[in-house]
């Protein structure tokens, strides 16, 4: 059987439209620095916990097929832990974790044609001295990364994570406070909007589509955060929110929030 | 790097290949801040360095850890700033005293086992999980120290947040652990005043009933009678020692200011003390 130019081309396309069809409905993980160090939040489904500590100064959120998640957050433990022991914590960094352990692995996991793609999209973050010092990265299914700063979004698209993370700057937050309520309607933005609305949606009369709303009940789409987290929240998700904090005087950076802590941001939506 | 995890349980020692007495884990170099520099440069390369007292009793809040901050190799003062009470993670301090390089090493290694199993296993581990690692690398040790390099007796406090109380435990050589109901001390001051614990519990009330103050003072004293009657402990007139307490809040440095005033009143104390402590 002979193996032409467009047949490659055929398959990488579907191996991509696997991945990202799965994808799509992810829950989207937003990473925050400020002053006061790295939030990072997500709205989970189920009980599986979807923010992670990974090293001293290091977390990682992801979405996608949690066996996948899993895997990558072992490899990522794994590798920043044996760095850290047989050399020095210091020299644990999310560029090296990431750039040059991580993303080859999955590259060569996404290059196999006989594998399944692992399916997922991973934000790291590395607090440091300030939040201007603080490196964020986010990790693709096919092995690309890309540096950010001061906000990071993983989400369903490009465009949705594009669209969270403008609104994450528009927000510029300050405070714990202030990072979760950025956060929340950077997920909302992520969650809301996967795509462009067309410029036609707003003009284009629909007649039955307009007919429909007649009885008060709200658009089948919107692209409202605060909509998407409501839904989200009335289906039964639950906020999971972490903070690296860049203040504490104790020896663990990382702590999950309580719920207590969420209580006053997650009100609105509820 | 495999994206196949190893076996997944969280254990360090596999991830990282670790056996105490392998020879990929000889003593490296360890000074406690990265700042402080000592040069033996005489020919002392070959000697082991020793910490020496260190003093962990209980008080109403939990417990206090005190330590001297010498460190010897043979008859030589080879540091004078050594940390010997070292946090493990948030609730656990391990006062070490013997070969210094190799508790070092030991406290590296446990910092990175207990974190590696929390985060891998998403859950912390036991208390029970934590006093069995650090005896596997007492055990582990045995061969070297009967050697007579590498020997470490450590003694480890922590908060029980189960129980709300503080617990003290320490070890034998061959990585026993033993819990101890008032207080725990180790290193070549630690023989000496045994007997003093047990004065003090007896005459005094016992040290879990005392307040930060009392404790800290009756420890501060013991500290300064081990520097009295063992070469190898250094005295606090000198340099200040260590305090550390570990209470429900977690770990908390006793402050200068607090030590400095305590250890000055101890040491006035002595009828026949000169300097500028005197009477």
């Amino acid at each position: 059987m002979s193996y032409s130019l467009y047949d490659w081309n055929q398959s990488l396309q579907q191996r991509n439209e696997y991945v990202e069809d799965r994808l799509k409905d992810g829950s989207p993980v937003v990473a925050v620095s400020f002053d006061g160090g790295i939030l990072l939040l997500s709205l989970r489904p189920e009980q599986q916990r979807k923010v992670y500590e990974i090293y001293d100064r290091l977390i990682m959120g992801a979405l996608g097929k949690q066996s996948d998640v899993e895997s990558l957050r072992i490899a990522a433990i794994d590798t920043a832990h044996r760095e850290g022991f047989e050399r020095s914590p210091d020299d644990v960094s999310v560029q090296r974790l990431v750039g040059f352990a991580l993303s080859p692995a999955i590259k060569r996991v996404y290059n196999d044609q006989t594998a399944i793609p692992l399916t997922l999209r991973v934000v790291f973050a590395e607090m440091n001295r300030s939040a201007d010092e603080d490196h964020l990265f986010v990790l693709g299914y096919d092995g690309e990364f890309a540096g950010r700063q001061r906000y990071a979004v993983v989400a369903g698209t490009a465009y949705a994570e594009q669209q969270a993370e403008e609104a994450l700057a528009a927000a510029a937050p300050k405070t714990l406070e202030e990072a979760l309520a950025a956060a929340l309607t950077a997920w909302g933005t992520a969650r809301a909007r996967l795509a462009p609305r067309a410029a036609s949606d707003d003009e284009e009369f629909d007649p039955l589509a307009a007919d429909g709303q007649d009885d008060g009940s709200a658009p089948k789409t919107s692209d409202d955060p605060a909509v998407a987290l409501r839904e989200a929240i009335k289906d039964g998700a639950t906020v999971e929110a972490a903070l690296l904090s860049r203040t504490t005087p104790r020896e663990t950076k990382f702590r999950v929030l309580a719920d207590s802590e969420l209580t006053a941001a997650v009100a609105p939506y509820r | 790097m495999p994206l196949t995890p190893g076996e997944g349980r969280g254990d360090f020692a596999t991830l990282v290949g670790w056996r105490s007495n392998a020879p990929d884990a000889a003593p490296r170099p360890a000074f406690a801040s990265p700042g402080a520099i000592s040069t033996p440069g005489d020919g002392l390369a070959g000697t082991d360095i020793h910490g020496t007292t260190v003093i962990a009793v209980k008080y109403k809040d939990g417990v206090i850890n005190v330590g001297d901050r010498r460190a010897t190799g043979g008859f030589a003062i080879m540091y004078d700033k050594a940390e010997k009470i070292l946090p493990l993670d948030d609730y656990t301090l391990m006062a070490i005293s013997g070969s210094f390089s190799k508790a070092m090493e030991i406290v590296r290694y446990l910092r990175h086992a207990f974190r590696y199993y929390e985060r891998s296993q998403l859950q912390p581990m036991s208390l029970d999980g934590k006093l069995s690692e650090l005896g596997k690398v007492i055990a582990g040790n045995q061969m070297a120290a009967m050697q007579g390099i590498g020997a470490v007796i450590p003694v480890l406090s922590t908060f029980d947040r189960e129980r709300n109380e503080g617990r003290i435990f320490f070890y034998d050589g061959g990585g026993a652990r033993f819990e101890t109901a008032e207080y725990g001390a180790a290193g070549s001051g630690s023989t000496q005043i045994r007997g003093v614990f047990e004065y003090i519990s007896k005459t005094r009330g016992p040290f879990r009933e005392m307040d930060r103050e009392t404790a800290l003072r009756e420890a501060l004293t013991l500290l300064e009678i081990a520097a009295d009657l063992d070469a190898a402990t250094g005295g606090a007139g000198k340099i200040l020692p260590v305090a550390k307490t570990i209470t429900k809040d977690g770990i908390e440095d006793v402050d200068e200011e607090t030590l400095r005033a305590v250890v000055n009143d101890i040491l006035a104390r002595d009828p026949l003390a000169s300097g500028p402590n005197a009477r």
